[in-house]
């Protein structure tokens, strides 16, 4: 299995403060990598950095080998990488097909689209049976489905997402979590950022801790029941 | 340590629009207009400045304070027995008064704080594009009445026959008195807090500052000073219309401002200067003016190079020409050491 | 009481006129904003270059179509350059520094046409008569009907239909109306920033250009400031009616420009004096009750954010 993401050393800066320092990460293809660690660790800002949401100050990102670097997001989305963005951040006021049709945009070729379409909403059939509604007036787990389904449509490669329990009833993480087990098996790639550590450790082929903006652990679900740990990594400065 | 950096921050501008004083002084009568406008400019966008570069507000208003004082000013100083042949529906009070040139410079800035003040509590509850676009409604409802009520003023017609006390000395130190003010004020508690706003508002509210009192201030203060400014320019000209105070003025104010760099005494005294200066260059420029060769430029190439010159600026150093930073020697010495590695 | 007798039919006509070619450069500017966060100061002189091509082609004998084609093609290549020279650097910056950026552009478009009219004619202004026979009139039920009036409904209703088709039934209008809500979340999901904004700067030269030809109808010399004054009308309307969404910035430009037809008509000129200032104190009052705008929904998301 060869490398489809690679992380070497990155390095950003918001002025003077290094959010993200020395972080370097693989995913191969086929797995599910975990990203875990407290808020403003500096996770939300490596996903932005890949996207080419933030410029990056020092190491490099590459795709399947070719480098990232200066690319805007929309390339970075039409190069087979998908962000389903924290707070997930679908359009209120269109319709929910109209929000899942927007996905269209990052794919690499038009041909199959409704097939897919088709696919992702049987993975989630709140999408299709809520197809005309105004997005806005979805509840926030049906929000967070659409906002995955929308992510998928564009048939990435690699899909990326930030805190997708957040805020959500311990059922609809179920749903969720349970999604992502499918969508791996439908062959994507996934690099989950999230704050429930132990689940994630335990669900993830690997999972890397981050705190002050550096990787502190690298965990199998093996470690999943290791608390002392992850605790000890998760305060230490 | 607070007095040399407000020595160091204060000095440069002070020294700058002392120079433009001093060169001005020992040219021709001609010339000195050129520097006098220049420096009458320095006082309109440093009074701007006060409110825009220090809440991050855009005003169109400003200018309408400007007016204020400049019309206050000017019909109280014009000779009594001048006034009856001139301005003839004059109300009696105006009519019957005339004061001297400090009276009328400090009335003039009681006038724009006071027209400020009362515009300034409703409007400044307000933000973004409401707020350009309300103080604009105020700039027009200003021209408006001014360009119509000859009780107060000249109407559409000419205000004339005002006394030129604005000369070189006047301009100088009317400039420099501004600008004291101004960064008096932005070392004060009131106007750190106003910047505090402008670069987080949610968590400038957060500990406890009053946005609203806070543009309050700011607000009327700049009203002050640029009725005081519209004095100067009275003063300076001899004459005003409503027009010479209105949306050119407004918009030439605002560009110098951000092309010298909006959020810095500093950056207003140069953007000030530099687009003054340009265009008084191009204006000897298209009646012939020597620089190792005779440049003659057509007629109206003024405005276009400064207007290309305000937008490159714009379109290439968005933060303006000082990078809205004020003076100080470490930027100096970073910007040569820039250029050594560059 | 005056004022309302003298409202007639033949006054509400020619205020529809004027609230329809307001209406149309409330799109304009709506469009822009929509996607760049830009209120575009210098659209008044895009109308402005569109007029002067009219004079000149007038000048050079073009046919009317010839005329207006050409006015297009300008206008059209104009904003193009625009948006590549001064928009696309300033895309990230703040709204002020946009903002003052486009007067300066206005300025220059400006300075330009005067430096150019005063060199070549030798006065402040030309005429442009190949458009003028529009302002001819027609009498329709006792009314006198100006052909450029029915031809700006005319135009405001189709553009307005295609505008809504565009943007309600193809993918680039999905992705325009995505853009103006949330830019970013639009540009991770694959829709390209500089496609959504060329094409809304196309769409708002088009009816600048346009709006050339309405305009230059009904007052055919054409001078520097061609548009200035109706442009910031415009402005105050557009932000009164909401400058946040389309709908309520074109009807925010349509009202002001009703407004204006009615009160210019009804009113004789000793009277409307201080018109202005009556006109401006309600926008204010407007403003401070709705800050989000007249026709918007309590919201005041984008506004505040400026």
């Amino acid at each position: 299995m060869t490398a489809l993401l690679e992380l070497d050393e990155l390095e950003v800066r918001y002025g003077a403060v290094a959010a993200v320092r020395d972080v370097s990460i693989g995913v191969k293809e086929g797995e599910i990598v975990g990203l875990i660690g407290p808020n403003g660790a500096g996770k939300s800002t490596t996903l932005h950095a890949i996207m080419g949401l933030v410029p990056t100050k020092g190491g490099s990102i590459r795709l399947r080998g070719s480098t990232l670097a200066g690319k805007p997001p929309e390339s970075v989305a039409r190069l087979g990488i998908a962000l389903v963005p924290e707070g997930r951040r679908i359009f209120p006021q269109l319709t929910v097909d109209e929000n899942l049709r927007l996905g269209l945009a990052g794919r690499r070729s038009r041909s199959g689209a409704e097939e897919d379409i088709d696919a992702v909403q049987e993975l989630f059939p709140i999408v299709r049976e809520f197809r005309r509604r105004q997005a806005g007036v979805l509840s926030g787990g049906q929000q967070q489905q659409l906002a995955i389904a929308r992510a998928l449509v564009a048939k990435p490669d690699l899909l990326l997402l930030d805190e997708p329990s957040l805020g959500l009833a311990p059922k609809i993480v179920d749903v969720v979590f349970e999604a992502l087990a499918e969508i791996r098996r439908r062959g994507v790639t996934v690099l989950l950022v999230e704050q429930r550590a132990q689940r994630t450790v335990a669900f993830a082929d690997r999972t890397y801790l981050m705190s002050n903006g550096e990787i502190r652990l690298t965990l199998t679900p093996d470690d999943a029941g290791d608390t002392d740990r992850m605790v000890a990594a998760y305060f230490a400065s | 340590m607070r007095w040399t950096r407000s020595l160091s921050e204060l000095a440069p501008p002070a020294l700058l629009v002392v120079v433009v004083g001093v060169v001005g002084s020992g040219t021709s009568p001609a010339r000195q207009i050129d520097f006098q406008t220049a420096l009458v400019s320095v006082a309109i966008v440093v009074a701007l400045y006060v409110f825009v570069g220090n809440s991050g507000v855009l005003s169109f208003g400003q200018i309408s304070f400007a007016a204020v004082g400049g019309y206050a000013a000017g019909v109280m100083t014009v000779p009594v027995e001048l006034k009856v042949g001139t301005l003839p529906a004059l109300a009696p009070l105006l009519r019957d008064h005339t004061i001297g040139n400090l009276p009328s410079l400090l009335l003039a800035a009681a006038f724009g704080a006071v027209y400020a003040a009362l515009v300034a509590l409703p409007l400044m509850r307000l933000s973004g594009l409401a707020a350009g676009i309300a103080t604009f409604a105020v700039l027009e409802i200003t021209h408006n009445i001014l360009h119509e009520w000859t009780k107060i003023g000249p109407g559409a017609g000419v205000l004339s026959l005002v006394p030129e006390t604005t000369g070189m000395l006047q301009a100088t130190l009317g400039a420099l008195v501004v600008m004291a003010i101004a960064y008096g004020y932005q070392r004060t508690r009131f106007g750190r807090q106003l910047r505090a706003t402008r670069e987080d508002p949610a968590a400038a509210q957060a500990v406890g500052i009053s946005v609203h009192r806070q543009r309050l201030i700011a607000f009327t203060l700049s009203g002050g000073l640029s009725g005081f400014a519209g004095a100067l320019y009275v003063h300076q000209i001899g004459s005003l219309t409503a027009d010479q105070l209105y949306l050119e003025l407004t918009f030439l104010s605002l560009a110098m401002l951000v092309v010298g760099g909006a959020t810095s005494l500093w950056g207003a005294v140069v953007g000030a200067l530099a687009v003054s200066g340009l265009d008084s260059f191009l204006g000897q420029a298209e009646s012939g003016v020597n620089i190792g060769f005779t440049l003659n430029l057509p007629t109206g190439t003024r405005l276009v190079a400064v207007g290309a010159v305000m937008a490159l600026v714009l379109v290439l150093r968005p933060t303006g020409i000082t990078g809205g930073r004020e003076f100080s020697l470490t930027w100096l010495r970073q910007l040569r050491r820039k250029e050594r590695t560059a | 009481m005056t004022v309302i007798g003298a409202v007639d039919a033949q006054n509400l006509v020619d205020a529809l006129g004027l609230g329809a070619i307001y209406g149309l450069m409330a799109v304009g500017i709506g469009l822009v904003f929509g996607v760049l966060r830009l209120v575009n100061f210098a659209y008044g002189q895009l109308i402005m270059a569109g007029a002067f091509t009219l004079a000149y082609a007038s000048r050079a004998g073009w046919s009317t179509w010839q005329a207006i084609l050409a006015c297009f093609g300008v206008v059209i290549a104009l904003s193009l350059v625009m948006e590549v020279t001064v928009f696309r650097p300033l895309r990230t910056r703040s709204p002020a520094v946009m903002l003052v950026a486009t007067f300066a552009v206005s300025f220059l478009l400006q300075s330009i046409a005067l430096l150019v009219v005063l060199k070549v004619q030798g006065q402040v202004g030309i005429p442009a008569s190949t458009v003028a026979q529009l302002a001819q009139a027609v009498t329709i039920g006792g009314v006198d009907v100006r052909k450029v009036t029915i031809v700006a409904l005319v135009v405001a209703i189709v553009a307005l239909s295609g505008l809504a088709l565009l943007l309600g039934k193809t993918t680039v209008g999905l992705q325009m109306r995505a853009a103006a809500t949330d830019f970013t979340t639009a540009r991770l999901l694959g829709v390209s920033a500089n496609r959504v904004i060329t094409l809304a700067v196309l769409l708002a030269g088009v009816i600048a250009a346009a709006v050339a030809v309405l305009l230059t109808a009904s007052q055919s010399y054409v001078t520097s400031d061609f548009a200035l004054h109706d442009m910031i009308i415009v402005l105050v309307g557009v932000v009164v009616g909401g400058i946040d969404r389309l709908w309520t910035a074109t009807l925010g430009g349509f009202a002001i420009g009703f407004t204006r037809g009615v009160i210019n008509g009804a009113l004789p000129t000793d009277k409307s004096v201080y018109l202005p200032s009556a006109l401006f104190a309600l926008v204010i009052l407007v403003l401070i009750l709705r800050p989000a705008g007249l026709f918007a929904g309590g919201r005041s998301s984008v506004v505040d954010r400026v």
